[in-house]
């Protein structure tokens, strides 16, 4: 198994005022499978995100992945951990805003050992012809291409989005969407996508649905259905 | 791959250049100044000691009353020195000015030769350089007497004189109404006998090997002297103001320069503190996604402090270079404005570059190492969320919903940024702290030469002096006859004069230099000064009880200037006189105390001239104008000084009033624009956020006040007492505080009026891009 989930748990506060987020999750995915987590706002999907990301920690459980445990990893190797697997897009982009499209993306290439040609990368997010723009000449969706770039050039094993599509319009959401399946088709990357969109689910390997900090739902999509088609 | 980060750094220098630029200046400008000083001052100190060797300085001096004989000179000789004849005279110049002139020396004490000519006939004089500077005489120009006149061929340091004391009891020098000066030994030998004065400086045969065996050797030389001859002064080296008081106050100048240093780092760190946590915040999105792509934090620390540091370093370079060339020449010209120095050459100063160069870069890259590596120990998605304040707010503070909505917003916004208040205010403490010590010197002048005029003992002080004759021990009957005569001339018909005594001894010297206190006796129905002891009791001056903490009650122990004797007064009370150190006690018990005939007088208090007694029998006549001489020579010889340090504290109160506040106000420019969004106007936007960081700024400013003035007393009287003689009260006149408010006030109105324009042109869209 290549990203293996155990009993994970997680509590925010103190007294009165704690919060379970999590409440024991397990989880086994797949190299190479698209896997949604879906569920309302509080349900604790970011919150496994960001642990399966190495940028939160957990009360409790454990995470392995290829054979690594991260509960064994300190700071440092944490970091060599994202460096080397991992790939993230956020709701916001988050681009440095004095570097064009181009270096936003190298910021990523040079994390990489083997990383992917940055010009060939920005053809096929339709990037290249902005390349040489700051991200404040980009519109919503050219902002997160440029993310999506920046996440996949050092062809990570696996790739966090945390609601990609959450600050954009329907078109661009579906063309985003259209790239994070092309992306996971061509380099064969392991896609785990945080949305409370429940139309996207559609285009998933695997759907799994939390709420309140447990996993109600865990389904294999049998009906998968091409991005493109897509509607909500 | 290079590493593409790199790419920023000249963005971020120019999309940052108003913080990168006042941080530049900053550092430039402290380390140029404080480098040029140090330079210059170093350099100086090097040719000043060098001074010793290259022109003989004297291992001492002492003055007699008459011309020593070949016997006594032989006896003298003897006692393991060698002497040299120093004789001069004393000329009251048509420019109301006195000068002392010697001829020309060739053996101790030489003579540097800064400009022009030695004088080489009769009726030529070379005077010293910074005597003819204040005074306004060039080469060419003519001196003039009563008698005679002298051409001056050129413009000299006498080795003896880089510090011009014309006593060595004066508190302060005076270049101004007192100079030196050479003439041929023709020129010498013209003039009168009865106007030399007989100065003879000596050279040990074999040099003491320290400061202690100097003055065991001295205190020695001083009792086998006098018991060959009778000595009217004795002045060894390491006492002798007038060459030791320049190498002191040099030492002096770099200890407060230094000190001032120490206040500009601690500034520069608390600045460099500030600015890169501000950066931080700016760019926790930033680091937040790097960190969760996985760059590593040594990474981001290497890439966030490269800006700062290069800027430093840029800063540290071009602050040397200016250090070098035009701070150092600005800084010597200080002190040739003070001092009669001999020419120097600049020396590389190792300790000026570890100061001023190193610790600020060493220091930039540690507190920014400190800071990045702090914060960055937060996970990337503290980062993310823009959650990297360590301290958890915990309740909302309860206001009462009696408090209008807008008074309460402004607090909310107060209690919201209660840490950026904190740094605000520490910045305003220490940026007020310096522009202080830059307008202080003015004012406690100012108020030492008013004091002198509204607190004088009286319009004239005479201080009489018994004629050489009158003590010629080889014809005892012109000498008693001579002093029927001087006590009859002192007499006087002025019905304002009042006789009093004199004595003069000196403090202990234990804690601090000793130095002369001046006891006067003074008549039990004084109409000049009221006091009403008896025996050893005693009224002290304000100015000694000020200096040395001394309290009605307190007794305290005096020596005689050459000899052991102690004597321990009970001080009865305090008399309000700041001009000078000075006991007031009984006349008869003064006389008695110090073993003096019971008529004895040394002079005369006076409300008006006195005309009817000769002038040789005048010592000095001590008025406003003699006592305000310590201002005076502090004006000429600080005020260049105080002008670059005011001009300095000046920039860097701006300086530091804009980063602090501009903090303040684009750490709220989110809200600000999220308030436009919300449909609030533009003025009522600026009562909320920006009268809010105003009042703070006034409230701050003037908190700050009163305790800048607490520590400005205690850095001064530190000063005082390590480097003058005499006494200067603390004194900060209203005004200034005044002027450090509406300054303050003033800096930061441009500072709110340019960041609410910044604000302004913010897009609303663009506030909206930014909330998570």
């Amino acid at each position: 198994m290549f990203l293996e989930i155990n009993h994970i748990t997680k509590a925010f506060g103190e007294g009165d005022n704690r919060v379970e987020v999590l409440k024991g999750i397990d989880l086994r995915i797949e190299k190479g499978e698209l896997c949604v987590l879906l569920g309302p706002s509080g349900s604790g999907k970011s919150t496994l995100l960001n642990i399966i990301g190495g940028i939160d920690s957990a009360d409790g459980g454990d995470i392995c992945i290829n054979g690594e445990r991260m509960a064994d990893m300190k700071e440092k190797q944490l970091t060599m951990y994202r460096r080397k697997h991992l790939g993230y897009i956020f709701q916001m982009y988050n681009l440095i805003p004095n570097l064009t499209v181009q270096e936003n993306i190298e910021v990523g290439a040079y994390l990489g050992d083997h990383s992917l040609d940055v010009s060939e990368l920005m053809a096929t997010l339709g990037l290249y012809e902005h390349r040489a723009k700051l991200p404040n000449q980009l519109s919503g969706g050219q902002q997160q291409r440029t993310a999506i770039g920046r996440a996949i050039v050092k062809n990570p094993d696996i790739l966090l989005c945390d609601e990609p599509t959450g600050a954009l319009d329907y078109h661009t959401s579906k063309e985003i969407l259209k790239l994070i399946e092309t992306v996971s088709q061509k380099y064969g990357n392991t896609i785990i996508m945080v949305t409370h969109n429940d139309a996207i689910k559609d285009m998933a390997d695997r759907v799994v649905r939390l709420r309140d900090g447990i996993i109600r739902k865990d389904e294999r999509n049998a009906h998968r259905i091409a991005a493109e088609d897509l509607d909500w | 791959m290079k590493n593409p980060l790199h790419k920023r750094l000249l963005r971020d220098l120019r999309s940052e250049i108003g913080k990168y630029l006042v941080i530049f200046l900053l550092l430039m400008g402290s380390i140029g100044i404080v480098s040029g000083f140090l330079v210059a001052d170093g350099s100086m100190i090097t040719a000043y000691n060098e001074s010793f060797e290259k022109y003989n300085i004297e291992d001492g001096n002492f003055r007699l009353s008459r011309q020593a004989n070949k016997a006594q000179i032989k006896a003298i000789e003897s006692l393991g020195i060698t002497l040299y004849d120093n004789f001069y005279v004393e000329k009251e110049l048509t420019n109301g000015s006195t000068l002392r002139i010697f001829q020309n020396r060739d053996e101790v004490n030489r003579v540097c030769l800064m400009e022009g000519e030695m004088p080489k006939a009769l009726g030529e004089i070379a005077i010293d350089r910074m005597y003819a500077d204040n005074n306004g005489i060039q080469i060419g120009d003519t001196l003039a007497d009563s008698k005679q006149s002298w051409t001056v061929t050129g413009l000299v340091a006498l080795s003896d004189y880089s510090c011009l004391f014309s006593d060595n009891n004066d508190s302060m020098f005076d270049a101004v109404k007192f100079g030196v000066s050479v003439v041929t030994e023709d020129e010498f030998a013209g003039f009168d006998a009865s106007e030399l004065h007989y100065s003879y400086a000596w050279k040990y045969d074999t040099a003491p090997v320290d400061e202690t065996e100097e003055k065991e050797r001295s205190e020695d030389l001083m009792k086998d002297i006098s018991a060959e001859v009778t000595l009217e002064s004795f002045v060894p080296q390491y006492l002798n103001q007038a060459i030791r008081f320049t190498g002191d106050d040099m030492g002096s100048d770099r200890a407060m320069m230094i000190a001032l240093l120490y206040i500009i780092i601690l500034i520069m760190a608390f600045v460099f503190g500030i600015t890169v946590s501000n950066t931080i915040m700016k760019e926790a999105n930033v680091i937040g996604t790097l960190r969760a792509s996985g760059y590593t934090r040594s990474e981001l620390i290497r890439h966030y402090m490269t800006m700062p540091v290069l800027v430093t370093g840029a800063g540290a370079v071009l602050g040397n270079i200016l250090g070098y060339t035009i701070f150092k020449n600005i800084c010597a010209d200080l002190y040739y404005g003070s001092y009669s120095l001999p020419t120097y050459v600049t020396i590389w100063n190792a300790e000026a570059f570890l100061l001023t160069t190193v610790v600020p870069l060493v220091l930039m890259a540690v507190i920014n190492f400190i800071v990045l590596w702090r914060k960055l120990m937060l996970s990337p998605l503290r980062f993310l969320r823009r959650d990297i304040s360590r301290k958890k707010q915990r309740r909302a503070v309860r206001l009462s919903s009696h408090i209008p909505f807008f008074s309460r917003f402004r607090l909310r916004i107060i209690f919201q940024n209660t840490s950026n208040y904190c740094i605000l205010f520490v910045g305003i403490l220490f940026a007020n702290l310096l522009l202080m010590f830059g307008m202080l010197f003015p004012s406690v002048l100012a108020h030492y030469q008013e004091e002198m005029e509204d607190n004088m003992l009286c319009e004239y002080q005479y201080m009489l002096q018994v004629p050489l004759n009158a003590m010629n021990e080889d014809n005892k009957l012109e000498s008693l006859l001579s002093m029927l005569q001087f006590q009859y001339a002192v007499e006087t018909e002025n019905e304002d004069a009042e006789k009093f005594s004199a004595y003069s001894l000196q403090t202990l010297g234990e804690q601090y230099k000793s130095e002369e206190i001046v006891f006067y006796g003074v008549d039990k129905d004084s109409k000049y000064i009221s006091i009403d002891v008896d025996g050893a009791d005693i009224v002290i001056s304000a100015a000694y009880a000020e200096k040395y903490n001394i309290t009605p009650g307190d007794s305290i122990v005096l020596k005689e200037a050459y000899e052991d004797t102690e004597y321990t007064f009970y001080v009865a009370g305090v008399y309000d006189y700041s001009g000078a150190l000075a006991v007031f006690m009984n006349q008869e018990d003064l006389n008695g105390i110090f073993d003096l005939d019971d008529g004895y007088f040394s002079g005369y208090f006076s409300d008006t001239e006195i005309t009817d007694i000769d002038e040789q029998y005048i010592a000095s006549v001590i008025d406003l104008e003699t006592l305000t001489k310590i201002s005076r020579q502090l004006s000429v010889s600080m005020g260049s000084m105080m002008y670059i340090v005011d001009g300095f504290a000046m920039i860097m109160f701006m300086i530091l009033i804009y980063l602090l506040s501009k903090i303040i106000i684009e750490k709220n420019a989110q809200s600000i624009s999220m308030t436009k969004i919300l449909g609030y106007t533009n003025g009522e936007i600026s009562r909320l956020y920006i009268v809010s960081t105003s009042i703070m700024v006034v409230l701050f400013l003037l908190i700050s006040l009163p305790i800048e003035y607490e520590i400005m007393a205690l850095l001064f009287r530190m000063i005082m007492l390590s480097s003058m003689t005499g006494w200067i009260t603390f004194y900060v006149d209203a005004f200034i505080f005044i002027k450090m408010f509406l300054m303050g006030i003033a800096t930061y109105a441009v500072v709110a009026a340019m960041e609410y324009r910044k604000i302004q042109r913010v897009p609303m869209d663009e506030a909206l891009k930014n909330v998570e």
